[in-house]
């Protein structure tokens, strides 16, 4: 996949009119293991499908809270995603210092898409080699956020990004319809589904790798427990 | 931190401070204004069923000199806030350009989302404590008065700093002569007349016994709709007493 000599820094275009860099950043996320988020009116939920490293080691999270309204999964170097989270975590603290209201949801986006697009044009720095997907509720509503190394945010009733995620989006792209309306239960359920078809026979599919989050008009951003996790699973074996 | 020896010179109402121990990069003293210059007085906003309604008068006095007779006090900062402020005038003309500065980052923003009278209200709180915090106050009791998910909103916020959202804000002489009039003759559920009559006689008893008031008000209405301000009306104040006329009180001295 050597592109020749125009992908040594994101200082150089492509004859094709890419930022090869930039491309390859987003091949990170690619081989990220999958995460994916849906949205009703009045749930945002994020599954996500956890790797261990080793037999020996444990699963590595995928799923932060960023604040209580809102909280995010990721698909690509999990470095990169904790100081993007800590970044977020800072600036929902200070949003609530000075204004007493949660952060408007987009307007976060907006900020951790500029950070990713200062690192696109330069020549000294890497991009972020993560996707984002970000679930919070505002004034406005539920939302559910993709962002790209390459500085774009892009907003979703139901996405998926990572290892064979085209699996699950062609799940949530065939059910979407159904989402606005569900309840929590049928939301979570959908995930699963969703993210099921993407899982290879080898790969574990149990409590310790599958990770739920959701947030909710009333609800503040919740991960569920192993046993939660646990009931869920056996609902979708049905 | 050490003794601190404070000499004060009191010049034109300005205090310069001259900390013996401390010394700027300059070799100067630091030197905060500690008294407002030229003021604003009284605010008294009140909610009412369809919104809230501020008043205030039309004068900036120079300390007791009433200097500027035809000042506009209000910024709309959005059409759902407004802000008023008793105090120093440049503190508040200082605090405006910040608020709409804010204001406009949202506009620059264009994603559909403003802020509030509640948000202004806690990002002033935290302004103004900040320069409390640096011993160079804002010299002003701050109002915001708007419309926060369709409810009346109003709050002030004390030169220190600290926010109070209340149905019923007095600031300045108003806080000492007002309250039995708010307290007696309106209640939340009054409607935008009532609220009105209520405002203009508070003004009336301010002009009566304040001495750097003045019997030209505006009253500014925010309600779902937006803010209206209104043409600056002059107070109908009784001074043909039959007291004043006859001079009862003198005769009894001169006899």
């Amino acid at each position: 996949m050597i592109k020749g000599v125009y992908d040594v820094d994101c200082g150089t275009w492509s004859p094709q009119g890419k930022l090869i860099q930039v491309e390859y950043a987003m091949e990170a996320v690619k081989q990220g293991s999958i995460c994916l988020g849906l949205k009703s009116q009045e749930y945002a939920v994020l599954c996500s499908l956890k790797r261990a490293p080793s037999e020996l080691s444990s699963y590595m999270d995928k799923t932060f809270k960023v604040d209580d309204h809102m909280g995010l999964s990721m698909a690509g170097l999990t470095a990169d995603a904790r100081s993007l989270c800590k970044y977020m975590r800072n600036e929902c603290l200070n949003y609530k210092y000075n204004y007493e209201v949660a952060h408007p949801v987009e307007r976060l986006i907006f900020k951790i898409a500029e950070k990713s697009q200062k690192k696109t044009q330069s020549v000294s720095t890497r991009p972020y080699g993560v996707g984002l997907l970000v679930i919070g509720v505002d004034q406005t509503g539920t939302h559910l956020f993709e962002t790209c190394p390459s500085g774009n945010f892009y907003e979703y009733n139901a996405y998926s990004i990572g290892a064979r995620s085209q699996a699950a989006r062609t799940y949530l792209e065939n059910h979407f319809q159904k989402f606005s309306k569900a309840s929590l239960e049928r939301l979570i359920l959908h995930g699963l589904k969703a993210l099921k078809g993407a899982v290879q026979e080898e790969t574990d599919f149990n409590t310790r790798s599958v990770e739920i989050a959701f947030v909710g008009l009333k609800e503040n951003f919740t991960t569920l427990k192993e046993d939660q996790v646990d009931s869920y699973l056996k609902k979708l074996a049905d | 931190m050490g003794n601190f020896e404070f000499q004060k010179i009191r010049m034109f109402g300005r205090v310069e401070r001259k900390p013996a121990e401390y010394t700027e990069v300059y070799g100067e003293p630091v030197k905060h204004t500690s008294d407002p210059i030229v003021t604003g007085s009284s605010v008294v906003a009140l909610h009412f069923n369809g919104g809230v309604i501020i008043g205030m008068d039309t004068t900036s006095s120079y300390g007791k000199m009433a200097m500027y007779k035809n000042v506009n006090k209000f910024e709309v900062i959005n059409q759902q806030t407004v802000y008023a402020a008793s105090g120093e005038v440049s503190d508040f003309q200082e605090l405006t350009r910040f608020l709409r500065e804010v204001e406009r980052r949202s506009l620059n923003a264009a994603d559909g989302y403003t802020h509030n009278a509640h948000d202004y209200a806690n990002l002033l709180a935290r302004k103004q404590y900040q320069m409390r915090n640096k011993g160079d106050p804002f010299l002003v009791q701050s109002v915001i008065g708007g419309i926060v998910d369709g409810k009346p909103y109003l709050a002030v916020i004390d030169p220190f700093g600290t926010p109070l959202q209340k149905t019923a804000v007095l600031t300045g002489y108003a806080r000492y002569l007002c309250p039995p009039i708010v307290q007696n003759y309106w209640d939340e559920t009054a409607d935008e007349e009532k609220a009105r009559r209520v405002v203009e006689e508070c003004f009336k008893v301010l002009f009566y016994r304040d001495a750097k008031a003045v019997d030209r008000i505006q009253i500014a209405i925010v309600t779902e709709r937006g803010v209206t301000i209104d043409e600056p009306i002059k107070l109908k104040t009784k001074w043909d007493h039959e007291a004043f006329l006859t001079r009862a009180n003198e005769k009894l001295h001169t006899q």
